[in-house]
This record gives C-alpha cells, sequence and structure tokens, in this order.
C-alpha cells in the first residue's frame, strides 16, 4: 500500500463527502479509497459496516441486511435469500441445490431443463411423460384413445371427427380453431370451431410471434400483429406493454437496448445517430440537428452557446432573454461552477 | 384585421419582403424548412402562402412580435417542429392539437396566460416547451397529462404552486422542468416516471420531497437533479451540500420515510413566495 504517512494531508479527501482531514484524524482506507470514519458507511443505513463486512454494488457500499434486503433474490423454492450462484430460471431465482426436477428431484442447474406444462423437467423425464401424455389422451365424448393430437375445445380433449366447422360444415381435425371472442358478437355466438380455412377468412389477426390467433388487445408493428404480451424487445424479451420501441434491421428494440446495441439517440429526431454524434449538457445531436433550442439556428463544434435549462441556446437567442431572466440565468451559472 | 391597433396595419416593407423572399426561395428550392426568425413579423397572416405550402416539415418564427397564432397553421399538416420562441402570444388555437406529425413545440418566452381545452389531444407530441409563460395548475386544460408521448416537458419560470398528480401518467417522460416556479410541493406520482433522466426543481418553496424520488436514476453521470434555492429541511439540505446523489440516498432511508409522513401529516404552512414576478416579460400587457 503506498504509505499514508507518506501523503499530504493537503491532497487526500474523503471519497463520500470530498472534504479533507483533520491532522490526527482516523482515516478509513478501502481499497485505495479514503474516508472519514462517520462517512465510511452503508448507503442505505448509514450505520458503519457491522464487523467491517460490506458488499459493494454499482459503486455503492452496502450492509449485509441492507445488500440482501435490496439486491440479493429470494429463492423460489426455500424463501432464502440467494448469495453466490444464482440459477435464473422460470421467471424465478434459485439456489443451485433447490432447482431440481418436479419429477425425479435431479438437480438441474447443470444438466438443463425443459418447461413442460409451467413445469422445470430433466430431459429424461420430459421425454417419458411427453411419450405418456401423447398415448393417454382420452376423448371426452367417446371414451376412445387418441392416435396423436387431440382437437382441444372449451377445455376437453377429443378426437376431431366429432366436430365439423360451423362455417363450411368439413370434418375437423386437430388444426381446428376455437373462437372464444369477436367484436360484436356474444360469447355463446362464438365459442365455436372452425376449420384453418374459415377461421383465416374471418380476419383474426394472427400473433407475429407464436402463429396463434389474437382475439383480445392487439398491437400492430414491424408489419405484423402481436399479442400485447408477444411484442417485446429483441434482446431483453420484456414486453413493450405500450412503452416506446426502436426498430432497427426488421426488430423491435426496448429503448435501453437499442441504446446499448446501437449508440446514441439524437435530442431533436430520436434517431439513432448514423454519423458524427455533438454531445454536450447530457444529450446527444444527429448533425443536421445541432441547433440552438430557441430558434433552431445551426450550431458548431466551435460555436459559444449558453446553457439554458441544460439545452443550448446561441448568443443571439441569449441576448433577447429578457434582462431579468439573463440576470437569473447568469446567478444559476455562478451556482454550478461553485458545485 | 380591424381590431388590430393601426401601427400594426403599416406593414414594415421592408421586412415584409425579406419573410416574402423566405417563402419564395422555399417554394423553388422545395425546402421543407422554414427560417422567419427575427424577422419584425407582428402577425403570421401577412405573410403571403405560408399555409399553402403543405410539405414543411419545420417553421421556426422566433423573436418576432406575433400576438395571434392562426388556426390556419393547422394546415400545414407535414410539420414536425413548430417554434413560435419569444413572441406576444397570450393564447393558442386548439386546432396545433391536431397537427398529426407535431413532435415539437416551442411557446417559451411568451405570454401565455392559459391553454386552450383539449390542448393535450397532440398525438405524437415529443418535445413541449411552454417555459416562460404565465402557466399556473389551475389554468391548464383537463385533458394535458393525456399527452404520454412527451419525452421532455419545460415548464420552467412559470407559476405552478402544485405539479398535478396526473404527471405520472407521462411515463416516456425523460426531462422535467420546473425550474424557478412557486412549488410547495410535487406529487409521490413523479416516482413512476421511471425514464426520468432530468428533473429542475431548482428555485422553488419545496420543502421536502417524496420519498419515491429516491427510486428514479436521477444520480447517474447522464443524469441531472437540480434542487437549489428551496427551503428544504435540514436533513435534505445538509445532503444536498454532499450532491444530489446524497440527497437520493438519503430519500430511500427508513429514517426519512419516517420524517417524510411525519411532516405531511403536520400540514405546516408552505414557505413565502421569494421571487418577484413583476419584472418578467411574460407580464407585459
Ligand atoms: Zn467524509
Ligand atoms: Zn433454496
Ligand atoms: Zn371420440
Ligand atoms: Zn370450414
Ligand atoms: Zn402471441
Ligand atoms: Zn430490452
Ligand atoms: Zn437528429
Ligand atoms: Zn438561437
Amino acid at each position: 500500500m503506498p504509505g499514508l504517512a507518506t501523503m499530504s494531508l493537503d491532497n487526500m479527501f474523503c471519497t463520500r463527502c470530498g472534504d479533507g482531514f483533520e491532522p490526527n484524524e482516523k482515516i478509513v482506507n478501502s481499497n485505495g479509497e479514503l474516508w472519514h470514519t462517520n462517512c465510511f458507511v452503508c448507503a442505505q443505513c448509514f450505520r458503519v459496516f457491522p464487523e467491517g463486512t460490506f458488499y459493494e454494488f454499482e459503486g455503492r457500499k452496502y450492509c449485509e441486511r441492507d445488500f440482501q434486503v435490496l439486491f440479493a433474490p429470494c429463492c423460489g423454492k426455500c424463501g432464502e435469500f440467494v448469495i453466490g450462484r444464482v440459477i435464473k430460471a422460470m421467471n424465478a431465482n434459485w439456489h443451485p441445490s433447490c432447482f431440481r426436477c418436479e419429477e425425479c428431484n435431479v438437480e438441474l442447474a447443470d444438466a438443463g431443463f425443459i418447461k413442460n406444462g409451467g413445469r422445470a423437467l430433466c430431459h429424461t423425464c420430459n421425454a417419458r411423460i411427453k411419450a405418456d401424455g401423447l398415448l393417454n389422451y382420452m376423448c371426452h365424448k367417446c371414451h376412445g384413445v387418441i392416435d396423436g393430437e387431440p382437437l382441444r375445445y372449451r377445455g376437453e380433449v377429443y378426437h376431431g371427427y366429432h366436430f365439423t366447422c360451423a362455417t363450411c360444415g368439413v370434418e375437423l381435425d386437430h388444426t381446428a380453431r376455437e373462437v372464444k371472442h369477436r367484436p360484436g358478437y356474444a360469447a355463446n355466438d362464438v365459442n365455436n370451431l372452425f376449420c384453418l380455412r374459415c377461421h383465416d377468412k374471418m380476419g383474426i389477426p394472427i400473433c407475429g410471434a407464436c402463429r396463434r390467433p389474437i382475439e383480445e388487445r392487439i398491437v400492430t408493428a414491424l408489419g405484423k400483429h402481436w399479442h400485447v404480451e408477444h411484442f417485446v424487445c429483441a434482446k431483453c424479451e420484456k414486453p413493450f406493454h405500450g412503452h416506446r420501441h426502436y426498430e432497427k434491421k426488421g426488430l423491435a428494440y426496448c429503448e435501453q437496448h437499442y441504446h446499448q446495441l446501437f449508440g446514441n439517440l439524437c435530442y431533436v429526431c430520436n434517431q439513432v445517430i448514423a454519423g458524427d454524434v455533438f454531445t454536450a449538457l447530457n444529450k446527444a445531436w444527429c448533425v443536421h440537428h445541432f441547433a440552438c433550442s430557441v430558434c433552431d439556428a445551426p450550431l458548431s463544434t466551435r460555436s459559444k452557446f449558453y446553457e439554458y435549462d441544460e439545452r443550448p441556446a446561441c448568443r443571439r437567442c441569449y441576448e433577447k432573454f429578457p434582462a431579468e431572466l439573463r440576470r437569473r440565468l447568469r446567478r444559476a451559472h455562478h451556482y454550478t461552477i461553485r458545485r | 384585421m380591424s381590431h388590430q391597433p393601426p401601427v400594426s396595419c403599416i406593414p414594415n416593407t421592408g421586412k415584409m419582403s425579406k419573410a416574402k423572399k423566405v417563402i419564395e426561395e422555399a417554394k423553388e428550392n422545395n425546402n421543407p424548412e422554414i427560417d422567419l426568425v427575427d424577422k419584425g413579423l407582428s402577425s403570421l397572416d401577412e405573410i403571403p402562402g405560408l399555409f399553402s405550402l403543405a410539405n414543411i416539415t419545420r417553421l421556426s418564427v422566433s423573436h418576432n412580435k406575433i400576438q395571434v397564432v392562426p388556426a390556419a397553421l393547422a394546415n400545414l399538416a407535414n410539420l414536425e417542429i413548430l417554434n413560435l420562441a419569444n413572441n406576444y402570444i397570450t393564447e393558442l388555437p386548439v386546432s396545433l392539437s391536431s397537427l398529426p406529425k407535431l413532435r415539437i413545440l416551442n411557446v417559451s418566452l411568451n405570454r401565455l396566460n392559459g391553454l386552450p381545452r383539449g390542448f393535450g389531444s397532440f398525438p405524437v407530441l415529443e418535445i413541449l416547451d411552454l417555459t416562460y409563460n404565465n402557466l399556473n395548475e389551475k389554468n391548464l386544460p383537463g385533458n394535458f397529462f393525456i399527452m404520454d408521448s412527451l419525452r421532455a416537458l419545460y415548464l420552467g419560470d412559470n407559476d405552478f404552486e402544485y405539479l398535478p398528480a396526473e404527471i405520472g401518467n407521462l411515463k416516456n417522460l425523460q426531462i422535467l422542468s420546473m425550474r424557478e416556479n412557486d412549488l410547495i410541493e410535487v406529487p409521490r406520482e413523479l416516482g413512476q416516471l421511471a425514464r426520468l433522466r432530468e428533473l429542475h426543481l431548482q428555485g422553488n418553496r419545496l420543502v421536502v420531497l417524496p420519498p419515491e424520488i429516491g427510486s428514479l436514476d436521477l444520480a447517474s453521470n447522464k443524469s441531472v437533479l437540480r434542487l437549489e434555492g428551496n427551503f428544504w429541511v435540514p436533513h435534505i439540505e445538509d445532503q444536498l451540500k454532499l450532491g444530489p446523489s446524497h440527497v437520493l440516498d438519503y430519500l430511500r432511508s427508513e429514517t426519512y420515510k419516517v420524517l417524510y409522513s411525519r411532516h405531511m401529516s403536520a400540514k405546516p404552512a408552505p414557505p413565502p413566495q421569494t421571487l418577484d414576478k413583476s419584472k418578467k416579460a411574460s407580464r407585459a400587457a
């Protein structure tokens, strides 16, 4: 460690508050960062760290208790905090030893798993259950065994040949579509089965992700229709739920990942900046849009501009501001410099 | 235009012909961006052919003497940017709100005493600049906070004492400036604006902040949080001296949640109005 004693107190400052240290004051040195003893505290509870133990996250230090409360995920099985390796699966977090096949109880963390009817299964159990399932479908009407895929209707399984298309009368198979809601119809009038061809003609839109009909809220984007919950960011797969999305090469992204993958968005046109980027005042501009926010006159890197609510105002505009506003802006400017 | 004072009826021919030239050049070159900044204009009706430029995408008429915004401006159906900054405008026509492509509207440095009913119906507005007018929570139209396409809302230098809780509906808001108003209180719903990266609250009459503000991402190096020039309780003031990120840390603490709820139930009298607004240009008759 570069000896503390050899450093001059004059250029030693507390990492948290920025103030200097008194001679003979006790100084905390953590990985070369210096702190007042009072400042070396948990970012959440402001208490000193019990036994000096702290957890660091995004540049902040937390005591063990607060770190767990704030950031450590809870195991989906035992409910304890997961410290160390976290298995993220089935929309939950798990200790590696808690995430097991729901049939044979083998650990899945390293072997991988398959989602089957909302359950996490090992490859062996999944294969067995799938085979059993195909063999064991029993028709709800005739109680006979169904070979191959069954037709699903009002929550039951049937042989397709017990039904005909509500429009054209053709005998149905497992590809038949059940329609539950249709705008302008009562539920009982539409709870019916149709062959694929007639279903398509009814104009019920098909989701671009799951290829199933969309009978409730619909999103239209990228030239396709989507279930609200199936129109998702191509990177994080979270649904946009009406939030703005950004398109690139036929894919949609959330703002965060669009930024992350493709760079800055221009403050004016809100498009990704392909060429040169002007950055100032925590914002970015494309070449065409770097301009005074009051008069729209173009600015260049060499233009002098004034900051006005974290936007640039050109000299001409600044001079046309009411005198009392200029006075207040000058005072605010001094404040920022002092800071 | 018989109701206008005679002096504005004598068009300054030198200036008018300049404006006329801009329009004619735009027509010839098919230029979609019209610049009529600082041309001494007192009315947009006087500019021949302006409303027939249906393909223009930007109209900048900052630094003129325009009092009335003609409803016919809404004929410019391709307009994306409309800049009316620093004029003498006291009211806006509701027709503006139907401009189908308008993304940026700047009416800063004017004399707005209110906004028309139905103002909030802009379909795609992203940046709305109403800085330096005479607006407050009582003269906003009822549908103001349905503009959930807004990325930035600038209301600095106005007369707000309260920010309506519906601000929480503006889910896409990244920038909110309430600089130098008369704010006594901001609502908890501000904490719902998950995308907020710039919050200007400096120069108001605030004493406490809702703890929910602590959950916003306002401490990163791309964020701006301005809090100075308020009447903060000592604990917030102390943290502010260390920097805005310390305030956010403090707002998240259990101690502060208790302090905030005690403060809110005690309902102390608000601090005095300190800004002298009588000299504001927006007050000129
Ligand atoms: Zn310190
Ligand atoms: Zn566990
Ligand atoms: Zn059967
Ligand atoms: Zn059919
Ligand atoms: Zn779908
Ligand atoms: Zn994403
Ligand atoms: Zn741009
Ligand atoms: Zn300018």
